[in-house]
């Protein structure tokens, strides 16, 4: 800011070149989904019409929201995504950090030898088909537990969690360890507490990932009822499945949802997938960024 | 198919080395299974607390490995299957639609290295000279959205965004009096489609990974170049960019480890019947191969021959990166 008034003329137009570039990439980015979200909420009978420029509904109606809201498979899609997904990021997190505590301590046998275990799983990925052949085996195939398992502990966030075990000051540990605490109070009453951030930002991490996770619902799920909002969504959007969505009789009739232009229903259902994502999107920016700003810093 | 951005990440949180201390003692106990099981009785609660992540790392990435037997077996529907030994092999290599496969995956992944590699670099340089903080922070939170999107999400965006009767783009491309185009079913232009979309997903987030590495340089070299009378761009050709090349060096090392991936979530939401033989990659080919047409052997051992590949490119993408930069991929 000192500098402010030392700005030559040439160098005030190099700054705004720079800004707009930068707000052309955020139109860019924000442009499609500002547009779908105001095809959602236009007006019925004129979204036909609906110009893809658009950012501004035309006339304004919930229909398709509620329309969608209240469709047996989105709701049954919407209770499909809460639940794995919490599964999912409860088992994660409690086993991630189970794990990295116990390869964070330095001098536990055979440390080195899990390390490598466990990068070996990083590096080589047999691929789709045996763990599709895993999941027959235990008879996971259409069962939610398979999509659950499948990755609860990321090797990834492991590692990350093992580097920030590592910084706990050792004092702390040997103070509580000298009032008689065992490993498991330890565990449970001072390095938890303590890496409470570090959890948040993994938890966020696992959250993200299993709220976005279609593809191994998509072939371990047979059964339509089982499916997470992200493969209902793809079944319409992507697949171009009317009947999932419309319904056999309705998409025949032209009545109740079919009346609505297809279009904005898309749109809605895309928007109602991410709306999760928006809401904890603030959090997001906070864990992350910080996360890995910092730990870029210190590397 | 391990997860790129999880790779990118985890590279710059840490500090790229397995756990060396103590490792004198880790050699003994690696050497002598008595003095394991010596171990044992002081370190118990500490093994029975990693137990249930053990045990999930043996049953869902260890057992896998197992299975992947198929790829030299002959997979019968009544068992026991008939080793064959390198025949599915043969049989995949000399198949023109796997060369296709083949070439399709490391066009993609090149068109991606070339086009979609550099944009986060130059939205990072961009973004540090933004000097209001608020205005920064309010381009920030818009560009990295799309990152914590899905791929199903972001294929639904673009075919709305494409469409040729009434999305965006080719309402522009018709007022300047073009014909409209069906981007998605062209053959033509869906590889572009790949590097568009991949640019409007991670250009935000991955540049974040970029100024990290900008802020974390000496303001004194700035302060020193100002003295020398250095303008802007002076400034970014000789301070700033020789500050990232170390990061520029280990995420570009990292993505070659990838080449083979091409990423399968991508292509498997943006893949239709017109353009599936242009972006059919390796991953999608197993996909299909294995899951639709039953060919489990043929499908298996197209996924282990990537998996064998891919792991050569990323042990040695690590390895190259470790001498270069002093930054490994774990």
């Amino acid at each position: 800011m000192a500098n402010q008034s030392r700005k030559t003329p040439l160098e005030r137009v190099e700054y705004v070149l720079i800004v707009s570039t930068l707000l052309l990439l955020v139109v860019f980015t924000m442009q499609p989904l500002l547009n779908l979200l105001a095809l959602s909420l236009s007006e019925p009978s004129k979204v036909a019409g609906f110009s893809g420029l658009s950012i501004i509904p035309d006339g304004f109606s919930l229909d398709v929201w509620a329309l969608l809201l209240q469709h047996p498979n989105v709701q049954r899609g919407i209770f499909n995504s809460i639940w794995m997904t919490a599964t999912s990021v409860c088992i994660g997190v409690f086993g991630t950090a189970l794990m990295a505590w116990g390869m964070s301590r330095p001098g536990l046998p055979g440390r080195r030898l899990i390390f490598i275990l466990v990068l070996v799983t990083i590096v080589f990925e047999p691929g789709i088909i045996p763990d599709y052949f895993l999941m027959k085996r235990m008879g996971l195939l259409n069962s939610p537990w398979s999509v659950i398992m499948y990755r609860a502990v990321s090797a990834w966030y492991l590692i990350i969690l093992i580097r920030f075990f590592e910084e706990i000051p050792k004092e702390l540990l040997e103070a509580a360890e000298l009032d008689g605490a065992n490993p498991f109070q330890v565990f449970f009453m001072i390095v938890l507490p303590l890496a409470k951030p570090a959890l948040a930002t993994i938890a966020l991490f696992y959250l993200v990932l299993h709220w976005n996770e279609f593809f191994h619902a998509m072939i371990y799920l047979n059964d339509q009822s089982k499916w997470p909002l992200q493969v209902v969504l793809r079944q319409f959007v992507i697949e171009g499945d009317k009947i999932a969505i419309v319904g056999a009789n309705n998409a025949n009739n032209n009545i109740g949802l079919a009346q609505i232009n297809i279009r904005a229903l898309k749109a809605g259902m895309i928007l109602i997938t991410i709306l999760p994502i928006l809401a904890i999107y603030p959090l997001i920016l906070k864990f992350f960024t910080k996360g890995t700003m910092s730990g870029a810093l210190k590397g | 198919m391990a997860g790129q951005e999880e790779q990118q990440l985890a590279t710059v949180l840490s500090n790229g080395n397995v756990p060396a201390s103590n490792e004198r003692r880790d050699e003994r106990i690696l050497n002598g299974f008595s003095a394991m099981l010596l171990g044992v009785r002081q370190w118990w609660p500490y093994y029975a607390m990693m137990a249930p992540g053990l045990l999930f790392f043996f049953i869902w990435h260890y057992v896998p490995i197992w299975e992947a037997k198929m790829a030299f077996e002959n997979v019968r529907i009544i068992p026991p299957n008939i080793w064959v030994g390198l025949k599915n092999f043969q049989v995949l290599f000399s198949s023109p639609i796997f060369h296709q496969v083949l070439l399709n995956t490391l066009i993609i992944s090149g068109m991606k290295i070339l086009f979609v590699f550099p944009i986060p670099i130059m939205v990072s340089l961009l973004l540090n000279e933004v000097r209001n903080g608020k205005l920064r922070g309010v381009i920030q939170s818009a560009i990295y959205l799309p990152h914590f999107l899905s791929w199903v999400v972001i294929a639904g965006v673009f075919i709305a965004l494409l469409s040729p009767t009434d999305g965006a783009v080719n309402e522009i491309g018709q007022a300047m009096g073009f014909q409209p185009v069906s981007y998605m079913t062209n053959t033509g232009t869906i590889r572009w489609v790949l590097v568009i979309s991949e640019i409007w997903r991670s250009a935000g987030w991955d540049s974040l990974l970029y100024l990290a590495a900008i802020f974390a340089i000496d303001p004194q070299l700035y302060e020193a170049a100002e003295m020398d009378g250095a303008n802007r761009w002076q400034k970014i050709w000789h301070v700033t960019i020789p500050g990232i090349v170390p990061t520029i060096a280990t995420l570009f090392i990292l993505n070659m480890g990838l080449f083979l991936s091409a990423d399968l979530n991508q292509i498997v939401n943006m893949q239709n019947d017109v353009n599936a033989s242009t972006i059919d990659i390796i991953d999608t080919y197993v996909y299909r191969m294995g899951l639709s047409t039953g060919e489990y052997a043929l499908a298996t051992a197209a996924g282990l021959f990537k998996a064998v590949i891919g792991m050569i490119l990323v042990i040695t993408s690590h390895l190259v990166s470790k001498r270069l930069t002093g930054k490994g991929v774990w």
